[in-house]
């Protein structure tokens, strides 16, 4: 508990911040879980299978160390991609292109991480500084535009979304980029040197958990520190907030929404190259499978505070963790997990709704 | 008809809004009641129309006791209320908005807007109020609105009609033809409660003023038998100077000079054009006129905020035009906006962010990118104890305080850093009289100080209390620059566009 | 190693007391991990799996599937098996080799099967099942040239990678032969064999592609088209079953689709079928036998791994002789007698 209180002085989370950021998110993840297995309930399973499907939601997240790494293997990329919204949401940017950012910044990681040949720890920092680059370069397209046009940054980023799949599979059948003696796009692998080391490869092979994770962890200090203590930050979120007020105060917003919109760019195009170098070690057509929408719900769920960012990416992570193990060992289709996401996102979309339901949690105003 | 209120108590938690509260009012009479913000008045009338139940007490109609539960069942039994912000639909007509929710009806169940229509008009007529049933609401100015929610109320036959700081956002035209609109329900047998914190208000048009102070009523005063200095002392509970003492003292050096100012809205029409006027040390320069007639768009051009298309702007000799409002704060010009919610303040920032606002990448406060939250507190106190801003911390949000404090905090904010040139627009707009004298006051010992200030404001009294030198107004020109002893109706007739 | 087993036994203390309430004790499971596209695609996930079913009622073995959604999952999905005890993992489809690979070095004493994928060199606890469905395709050209009107047959493919144009190469050459030697000109569209180029969806589920991409054969005038992208040839099937078959005839692939797709039968020529089930079955049996080996095996025309389905519905729209010469085809290729290209 001490702990808990450390974090809590340290990053100056208040008593509402709190509710926020930890309560709101367990309620709602738990009323989800209770809901997704009625509806199991309701299709006809036996209540056996809903316990044990229950059951194995927890052991496969949290119930063992290799459990433990699964979990925290998903949450890594959910928490850098989220980061960057989370920023543009401080800065009232509503940044739907994390998934183009992650393809690019992971794209442009994977070459690097193949065609160059560097010391270990040299290369593998250029790796990943070249995907936040290219990551942090692609959402700058978006944030220019909406500074200098007015155009949308929901419309831009959607859009760039679908220009990055495109480019993404025309890359991959490069032969330069392409596997040797594949027709599919398929890239080479990243050599060892860049390659982020697994943490407790000693133990057992099988745990992948690896040092992007605690990249994460330190991306989220530093993103706190960002936004709340540093004048960068006090602009995004003035511009965030009150427009009106930001131009009073001076506040250059067109500037401040081209660095919130990079800055966001950047940690997707970390998220992109930590799955790289992390998880995946080379670019295929779906490599970014979904995590820039995800991460929209883990920004949201965390409500763009970088501490509720890391506790509720680490939550998502256990949803897919403790899926897989749902599906192994009580039979259940993965895409109860997905209706159990998607009610979570409803039940954070209105924290009245959790509210009312569990009035218990909450002071009186 | 005669509606009474016993004792009614009502509190929020360990908050007590309303104790003990007695008071009546009948036909053919208007009740004033006056209090500050938070003296309970709102809390008391949404006991009378049902959105509160009370504690305690008793609701009586003609002597008997009513209970409601919702809005409907005061309106059943003849309680209307016009609230502060209009509930109309702007893309409905005024009819439909007149029936909205109470729908006259045809034998097959279909609205009936002949009918309802007629009634409108007749409604409009009886009452002089002038309002096309016709007409979409969004077409129609503010008064008329306010017209149109006079009729939903009376459409759904009120006798007893209040009206909740009704002249907040009416010109003063606007607030004469409203007074005539009062008396003439009056006259024809309708119980009026008026709602104000404006003292001239009450006194100008009601028959007797209840006070209300810290959820209670304080005293019952005869508007004819009474003065704006014993109202104010009644409101706030002490003694309060309403006519700050302004020592004449001789201006110093020209402090800004505006040259042939120019200035074109975003609809491309000339807002501001041919303007030029000279401010010095030492010295209040009032700008009078109705709202609208440029006066904003002057304001914004000054202090950066919005592009001057032709003309010149210099301050200590310094040609400032069209510098970014950063600029024109580092040198030493603080404004304080006419609207404090939207511009000067955010409202989800807590009072140490606010107060850092348009400082933050000063030196004080930061050092490279890194900001230093422990100096930024201590202003945030320094300034809460030096303009009285009360608030339960500086880490509260400025949305929770009332509106006094938030401005106070804003004049705080602006006056306690470098400043040689202040410009306050609508520095009293819905502040309570203890604010507005205590403001009053820190802009007369500014001017004392040797800074220059410049005044926008619509209330017509507050630029005669405080300006030196006056200048007025009218669809975006100076039409008039008098000395501050003139006769108010001189500047109310220049404000009107005539010029003798 | 020590800390290996302290964490191994202090961890899975707790998961194990939970699991040992939910968790039925069984003598042997088999496991499969699908590719995208489901295990309900009617295509390959869903033949692979029928043979694990088929093992379950015929041993009273256990079973276990993992539905892959990205290719991200393959990895970790093969890890959750080892995790979970299975004695032989079923991994679907050329696009995990790698991921399969990594596990089997990663899990030595866990048995592995692929389908689609050999390794060279082998790897001792995978077996590799390959299939020549370029045999079985070519039967199908053979005939799709001697039904269509038009003179063109058409066909697209999921992603291009050697399991799906191994379908395409064999149909293409099928139509090849046809003209050589009945002197016609009919026109394949949609591949290449030569140039290793042609039309591709470039996914595994998208019904949508698959009705477009057939529309766009149609349009250019072929009156037969082979979709070889699992479940997306459902939605070309639906496109011809609106045509009618007159106008669009489809080659199913995988299974049978008359049988398995039987509210659309009279669209389905024929099926090229790599039957999955049958050799995913024996390789369950092997394992449960302890007869287990790594390496590869292939399906084929002999040995009956590959073959093309009967006519079904659409038979009376194949004149007698060219079965028949389509049978002698058959016999010609195991013997060795045709070259296919």
């Amino acid at each position: 508990m001490k702990i808990f209180l450390k974090i809590r002085q340290t990053f100056s989370i208040d008593k509402a911040t709190f509710l926020d950021i930890f309560i709101i998110p367990i309620l709602a993840t738990s009323l989800a879980i209770t809901i997704g297995l009625l509806l199991l309930l309701l299709s006809g399973e036996s209540y056996q299978t809903a316990l044990r499907a229950l059951i194995s939601l927890f052991v496969g997240s949290f119930g063992s160390v290799s459990a433990l790494s699964e979990t925290l293997t998903a949450s890594t990329p959910l928490i850098f991609a989220a980061l960057g919204i989370a920023i543009g949401f401080r800065a009232g940017l509503f940044n739907i292109g994390a998934e183009g950012q992650i393809i690019i910044g992971g794209l442009a990681a994977v070459i690097v991480g193949f065609s160059v040949e560097l010391p270990l720890l040299l290369h593998l920092t250029i790796v990943l500084a070249i995907g936040a680059a290219f990551g942090a370069g692609y959402a700058f397209i978006s944030g220019w535009l909406k500074a200098f046009t007015g155009a949308h940054e929901v419309i831009t980023t959607i859009m760039l979304n679908l220009i990055a799949f495109r480019l993404l599979d025309f890359f991959l059948r490069l032969p330069f980029i392409q596997k040797e003696g594949r027709n599919d796009p398929i890239s080479k692998s990243v050599l060892e040197t860049a390659e982020l080391p697994r943490l407790l490869g000693f133990i057992d092979p099988n745990l992948r958990i690896h040092a992007g994770f605690l990249l994460a962890v330190l991306a989220v200090v530093l993103v706190y520190w960002i936004i709340f203590h540093t004048t960068i930050g006090f602009e995004f979120r003035t511009v965030g907030t009150n427009i009106h007020a930001a131009k009073y105060a001076g506040v250059n917003s067109s500037l401040a929404v081209i660095l919130a919109m990079s800055a966001a760019g950047l940690c997707a195009g970390l998220a992109g190259a930590s799955q790289i170098s992390g998880v995946l070690g080379r670019a295929t057509s779906g490599f970014s499978a979904g995590i820039g929408f995800d991460a929209i719900a883990v920004a949201l769920l965390g409500r763009a505070h970088p501490i509720g960012v890391l506790f509720s990416g680490i939550l998502f992570g256990a949803l897919v963790a403790g899926g897989r193990e749902m599906q192994v060992s009580a039979g259940v289709s993965l895409d109860l997990i997905t209706v159990i996401q998607a009610l979570i996102i409803i039940f954070i979309a209105a924290p009245i709704l959790i509210k009312s339901i569990f009035p218990w949690f909450f002071p009186k105003t | 008809m005669k509606i009474e209120l016993k004792e009614i108590s009502k509190s929020f938690g360990p908050v007590a809004a309303n104790t003990k509260i007695n008071l009546s009012v009948s036909s053919g009479e208007t009740l004033g009641l006056l209090g500050e913000n938070g003296a309970g008045k709102t809390t008391l009338m949404n006991v009378l129309t049902g959105l509160y139940k009370p504690d305690s007490g008793q609701v009586l109609i003609k002597g008997q006791q009513r209970e409601f539960s919702n809005p409907r069942d005061a309106i059943k039994n003849g309680i209307g209320m016009v609230h502060q912000h209009f509930m109309l639909v702007p893309v409905f007509s005024v009819t439909e908005n007149v029936i909205l929710g109470n729908e006259p009806t045809t034998a097959v169940n279909r609205i009936n807007l002949k009918e309802a229509r007629e009634k409108v008009q007749n409604i409009s007529s009886k009452y002089n109020l002038n309002v096309d049933p016709d007409e979409l609401v969004e077409r129609l100015p503010v008064g008329v609105q306010q017209r149109v929610e006079i009729i939903k109320i009376l459409f759904r036959k009120a006798e007893l009609l209040i009206f909740d700081e009704p002249t907040a956002v009416l010109t003063p035209q606007e607030v004469s033809d409203f007074f005539m609109i009062v008396n003439s329900l009056k006259n024809s047998g309708k119980a009026i409660i008026f709602i104000t914190h404006k003292l001239h208000e009450v006194i100008q048009i009601c028959d007797r003023i209840n006070v209300l102070r810290r959820g209670e009523v304080v005293g019952e005063v005869n508007p004819k038998k009474t003065s704006n200095s014993e109202l104010a002392e009644l409101m706030v509970g002490r003694s309060v100077n309403l006519n700050t003492k302004r020592k004449k003292i001789d201006p110093g050096n020209v402090l800004l000079k505006v040259k042939n100012l120019q200035v074109i809205s975003d609809k491309k029409e000339k807002v501001v054009s041919d303007v030029n006027l000279k401010l010095h040390e030492k010295e209040i320069l009032g700008i009078a006129g109705v709202q609208g007639n440029g006066q904003t768009e002057f304001i914004e051009a000054l202090t950066g905020l919005r592009k001057i298309s032709s003309g010149e702007i210099s301050y200590f000799d310094t040609n400032c035009t069209n510098f970014t409002p950063r600029k024109i704060h580092q040198m030493g010009i603080k404004h304080i906006p006419e609207d404090r919610q939207k511009q000067g303040l955010i409202n989800e920032f807590s009072l140490t962010e606010n107060i850092i606002l348009n400082t933050y990448y000063e030196a004080d406060f930061s050092k490279n990118i890194s900001l230093n939250w422990n100096n930024a507190r201590s202003e945030a106190a320094r300034v809460m104890k030096q303009f009285d801003v009360r608030a339960n911390s500086e880490s509260s949000p400025a949305g929770n305080l009332s509106g006094g404090n938030q401005q106070k905090l804003v004049i705080g904010r602006e006056m306690s850093r470098k400043i040689n040139l202040l410009i306050a627009s609508q520095p009293t707009r819905g502040v309570d009289v203890g604010s507005i004298e205590y403001i009053h006051s820190q802009i007369i010992a500014a001017r004392n100080a040797g800074i220059g200030v410049l005044l926008n404001s619509t209330e017509l009294e507050e630029i005669i209390t405080l300006s030196d030198r006056i200048v007025v107004f009218f669809e975006g020109k100076i039409v008039a620059e008098l000395p501050s002893n003139t006769d108010p109706k001189i500047i109310g007739l220049a404000m009107a566009g005539v010029v003798t | 190693m020590k800390l290996n087993t302290i964490l191994r036994l202090t961890s899975g203390a707790f998961a194990g007391l939970l699991l040992a309430t939910v968790q039925s004790a069984n003598a042997f499971t088999a496991c499969q991990v699908t590719d995208l596209g489901g295990v309900d695609d009617k295509s390959f996930n869903e033949t692979a799996w029928k043979g694990v079913q088929d093992a379950v009622a015929k041993h009273g073995i256990d079973s276990k599937i993992l539905e892959s959604k990205d290719g991200t999952d393959y990895e970790p999905h093969l890890n959750s098996m080892v995790g979970a005890g299975c004695d032989i993992i079923v991994a679907v489809g050329f696009l995990m080799g790698e991921a399969t690979q990594k596990a089997a070095e990663a899990n030595p004493d866990s048995k592995f099967t692929i389908i689609d994928f050999a390794y060279k060199p082998t790897i001792p606890n995978v077996l590799g099942q390959v299939f020549e469905t370029d045999q079985a395709a070519f039967l199908a050209g053979y005939v799709s040239a001697g039904v269509s009107k038009t003179g063109i047959v058409g066909t697209f493919g999921g992603i291009n990678i050697p399991p799906v144009t191994g379908f395409m190469d064999g149909f293409a050459w099928g139509v090849a032969h046809y003209n050589k030697v009945k002197g016609k000109n009919i026109q394949v569209l949609g591949w290449d064999p030569a140039a290793k180029e042609g039309l591709f969806t470039n996914n595994f589920d998208s019904l949508d592609d698959g009705r477009a991409f057939a529309q766009n054969l149609y349009d250019e005038g072929a009156d037969i088209v082979m979709p070889v992208a699992g479940p997306v040839g459902l939605g070309s099937a639906s496109l011809a079953n609106e045509l009618g078959s007159d106008k669009l005839k489809i080659i199913g692939v995988d299974g049978d689709w008359t049988v398995t797709d039987p509210t659309r039968k009279g669209v389905y020529l024929t099926s090229v079928m790599k039957n999955m089930d049958a050799t995913t079955l024996s390789v369950i049996e092997m394992a449960k036998s302890g007869n287990f080996s790594g390496g590869v095996t292939a399906g084929t025309l002999e040995n009956g791994g590959v073959g093309i389905a009967p006519y079904h519905e659409l038979s009376s729209s194949v004149p007698s002789d060219l079965a028949a010469e389509v049978e002698a085809l058959r016999k010609g290729i195991i013997s060795g007698s045709i070259k296919m290209n």
